[in-house]
């Protein structure tokens, strides 16, 4: 609850017109991941000792409406304190970065503000009893991920770039609001915090499918791996805990929370293992054609992530929990060094006594050069994937949406439909040029 | 039936009519006239909320008003919210636009809103309903020629709705002919009435295909009091007063295709906004989704479905009226309206306005921690489980919205601003106050919203009991598929 009170201390102080200093918002961050991260060590120590596989907290209903309640149950358990230990740390430590990071910069608490609710929705994901509360946190991890890829909103590119995200995640959500919905449907509840609700095969195909949509678009696979170079436009602190340790490991998470309902479906684990696969391998070969380091550590996490995935679609359960742990550590250490990648290469080399050996070199090179070219092209298009969804998704939309807005005008005339629009900022700037350029 | 203290719904009534008088003659005072005629119905609708929810479950009709007004859990809400939302539109309109003619206006149309919220009567309500869209079909607020005539065909079939209900009433010997009460379960007036019926909702309410006049409005007419006009949902309340009630099982027997209307709708809205361009037009479409979607819940026939329509039209109210008002500022401050075909960058001088704009969109396209959250999630589990197939597109309708709200949002407060809007002020005080007791109240209630859904549960409760225990059934050829649908 602390992160969120703090997003909403600080947001409501804002809109009221005080900004808090910046090393008043750096202590406050330091003091209190400190101690949560006291109060999760506690936690486990309790768990550890009292030899439950979990403890629960009801909260009560958060609204009821005749049969339907929604019940705010946290829950901590083996698969749960890992994660919420992850994130009360790197967190914190993201917050003491960005104070030398960010220093002076004009959204500096901006930055803050949206960390606050980042953690806040990201501890409601991983200690939610039910999938109906993984919603709210999910969807707030979501919204602060976009907000934070254009942050530096005076450019094009960030804007843009979250507009996709934002777009490519809402897509995804329905998967889990669905599943979510359908886990009622079948098993009255969307309740886990008394084990996992049984299904049918049929049932848990179904649920699993939907879920399996919500992953994949929160964790980039294939089909939606196209956001995650766009993501790495936000500051690299946010790109440091977003995208290479918590939010794109929070479709791992869902999946490996709901594993009992994989593992009832044959069609949904081997959907698991066959996006992973899939992602493993795309990812391989387009970061090798990436420019730039952050775009190349986003590749090898999405990389990462498909091997994660595969393991969960074979039933491993500590496995996974092991490789993301030890995956978002290294992944955030080597994004935060990311800007400094040049000094690095640097200091390397001196002290290498300037002989450091080339590297590059890889197996394709044993590939027939039409394949390379071929392969090259297609990595470098990230392997047509965003082409894909375009031409199959956008473009048609937009068609359609076309089209309806002249249906929409039958019946108008052109002088109507004329009178009818006032004069907008555009054509405004257009005459002020206009007059300007005489 | 129990009374109110005092005749509250004619004081609510009568206090903008006169202040909508005195706005009219006094120019110079129109905008203080406004406020004390919003804040007087604000006063006595609060009372009224307070006198319902003592009397737990009843009606209570007015003392000395002949059976003209009733109150009950139903619309009590809706007075106390129509009330505050035309005072915080009236407090926060830019000065150009509280001219005599439009404040007075305004206040007339809160008073026949408020009028036929509190009908007990089907004459008063018919009055109402046509009195409160006069500013939309003659002036001041006329745009094109759609919104005059979706309204007037909608004011022409309730009319004569009303009028074979009351024929048919009398001719079966009813005593009180005109009394909303008296309805129940009769069926009166038949299958022609209760079409005419539908069309006047369909038309007021913007269903698909008779959806066209919301944006023109939206974009011809003065926006502020064209939102609150919309935000009436009249059409929404008519079925709950008077279709429900009359029509029991043949309205649960034609649901289904009405309710399917109401999400091809949400989906057409959001599809529209997909590539439109205008800030005024993508808010009013976005405004018809999910407007659609409180219709899609009401015909559900589940408690959750009808919970959710009644707490979705305080959400859509609220969250349109701040997005339209901060639309609005913008314009008056730049002096144009706007297209979503640049980045503008205006956030770097409205950060204020900026954030305004995103936690009101937000909260009408369903983000967890706002109202809209429970109330999106109510809806789709009413939807979801009367009609599965056909209810999966209301989450999709949600996505879409969402996407074209933050393109909006992109393109009017990111990106790089341009030279020329230099000197644009961010939001002055009483337009901050109005304005973040907006978002507060959206994200209060979405943190706890428990209060507020059960509010509307007593009222949900009661529309479903129409189903449940109809006095008679004339209509029984529709019994098979009413019972098929409430064993759902």
């Amino acid at each position: 609850m602390a992160p969120g009170a703090l997003f909403a201390l600080f947001s409501f102080l804002w809109l009221l017109g005080w900004t808090p200093p910046e090393r008043y918002l750096t202590r406050v961050t330091a003091v209190v991941y400190l101690l949560s991260s006291v109060i999760v060590a506690g936690l486990t120590w309790s768990l550890y000792a009292s030899g439950e596989t979990a403890i629960t907290i009801s909260l009560g209903d958060w609204f009821v409406v005749h049969n339907y309640h929604f019940p705010l149950e946290l829950m901590a358990d083996r698969l749960s304190l890992p994660f919420l230990a992850l994130t009360v740390i790197l967190v914190g430590l993201i917050g003491q970065f960005s104070a030398t990071y960010l220093h002076q910069d004009p959204g500096f608490e901006r930055f803050y503000i949206l960390l606050h609710l980042f953690a806040f929705g990201a501890l409601v994901v991983f200690a939610a009893g039910s999938f109906d509360l993984i919603i709210v946190g999910w969807e707030m991890v979501g919204l602060t991920s976009v907000l934070l890829i254009s942050f530096f909103n005076y450019r094009r590119g960030p804007v843009e770039n979250a507009l996709h995200v934002f777009v490519v995640y809402r897509a995804c959500d329905i998967g889990l609001i669905t599943a979510a919905y359908l886990l009622h449907h079948f098993a009255e509840t969307s309740s886990f915090v008394n084990g996992m609700p049984h299904l049918t095969d049929g049932h848990a195909s179904l649920v699993g499918l939907f879920l399996l949509l919500a992953a994949a678009g929160k964790s980039a696979q294939v089909p939606f791996c196209g956001w995650l170079p766009r993501a790495m436009e936000g500051p690299t602190p946010s790109s440091a805990i977003f995208y290479g340790a918590l939010s794109i490991h929070a479709g791992a998470y869902l999946l490996l929370r709901s594993q009992s309902i994989l593992l009832a479906s044959t069609t949904a684990s081997v959907a698991v293992i066959a996006i992973g696969t899939l992602t493993a391998i795309h990812s391989t070969f387009v970061g090798r054609t990436c420019a730039d380091a952050k775009t190349s550590l986003a590749c090898a996490s999405l990389a990462q992530l498909g091997v994660v995935f595969v393991e969960i679609g074979l039933g491993f359960t500590w496995l996974p929990v092991l490789h993301i742990l030890g995956h978002a550590m290294v992944r955030t250490l080597q994004f935060l060094r990311a800007p400094s990648m040049l000094h690095d290469y640097h200091q390397v080399h001196a002290a290498s006594g300037g002989h450091l050996e080339k590297t590059g070199r890889h197996y394709d090179y044993y590939l027939p050069e039409p394949v390379r070219i071929w392969l090259y092209r297609m990595a470098m298009d990230r392997g047509h994937l965003d082409t894909l969804l375009e031409n199959v998704f956008i473009q048609p939309l937009l068609q359609l949406s076309r089209g309806l807005a002249r249906l929409d005008r039958i019946g108008l005339t052109k002088s109507e439909g004329a009178a009818n629009v006032p004069p907008t900022i555009h054509t405004t700037l257009r005459a002020d040029e206009g007059v300007r350029n005489g | 039936m129990a009374d109110l203290s005092f005749p509250l719904i004619s004081a609510a009534v009568g206090i903008p009519l006169i202040a909508a008088a005195v706005a009219f003659t006094w120019d110079t005072r129109a905008r203080l006239a406004g406020i004390l005629g919003a804040a007087g119905a604000t006063l006595c609708s609060a009372k009224i909320l307070l006198e319902v929810n003592a009397a737990v479950g009843q009606r209570l009709a007015e003392p000395w008003a002949f059976g003209l007004f009733t109150a009950d859990s139903l619309n009590a809400t809706f007075l106390l919210l129509y009330s505050l939302l035309t005072l915080g539109v009236v407090v926060l309109a830019p000065r150009r636009d509280t001219s005599a003619r439009i404040t007075g206006a305004t206040l007339f149309l809160l008073a026949a809103t408020l009028s036929a919220y509190g009908a007990d009567n089907l004459i008063v309500l018919g009055a109402a309903w046509v009195l409160s869209a006069l500013p939309l079909i003659v002036a001041p607020f006329t745009g094109t020629w759609r919104p005059r005539a979706g309204l007037a065909v909608s004011c022409l079939a309730l009319l004569v709705a009303i009028g074979i209900i009351v024929q048919s009433a009398q001719s079966g010997g009813d005593l009180e002919p005109f009394s909303l009460a008296s309805l129940q379960g009769h069926n009166y007036g038949g299958s022609a009435a209760f079409a005419l019926l539908l069309i006047a909702i369909v038309c007021r309410k913007g269903i698909f295909p008779a959806h066209a006049w919301i944006e023109d409005a939206a974009e011809a007419g003065p926006v502020l009091p064209v939102c609150l006009f919309i935000n009436g949902h009249l059409g929404g309340f008519l079925l709950a007063r008077v279709v429900i009630p009359d029509f029991p099982l043949v309205s649960l027997g034609a649901f289904p295709i009405l309710s399917d209307l109401a999400l091809l709708t949400a989906l057409y809205a959001a599809i529209r906004a997909v590539a439109e361009t205008r800030a005024r037009r993508i808010l009013a479409l976005l405004v018809l989704s999910q407007s659609a979607c409180i219709l899609a819940g009401l015909e559900s026939a589940t408690q959750e479905g009808i919970t959710g329509a009644l707490v979705h039209i305080i959400v859509v109210s609220v969250a349109t009226a701040g997005l339209f008002s901060v639309l609005r500022l913008m314009e008056v401050r730049f002096g144009r309206t706007f297209t979503a075909d640049h980045y503008l960058g205006l956030g770097e001088y409205t950060p204020r306005l900026a954030v305004f704009f995103v936690v009101c969109g937000l909260a009408l396209v369903g983000l967890p921690g706002t109202l809209g959250f429970c109330s999106e999630d109510l809806l789709i589990h009413g939807t979801l489980a009367s009609h599965p197939q056909i209810g999966l597109l209301l989450p999709v309708a949600t996505a879409m919205n969402a996407a074209s709200l933050f393109r909006l949002f992109s393109k009017l407060f990111l990106g790089k601003a341009r030279g020329t809007m230099q000197g644009i002020t961010d939001a002055l005080p009483r337009e901050r106050w109005v304005l973040t007791s907006i978002v507060v109240f959206i994200v209060a209630a979405g943190l706890m919203p428990s209060r507020i859904v059960t509010l509307r549960t007593n009222a949900a409760h009661a529309i479903s009991q129409l189903w449940e225990s109809p006095k008679t059934s004339p209509s029984a050829q529709y019994a098979p598929a009413a019972e098929t649908r409430l064993s759902r």
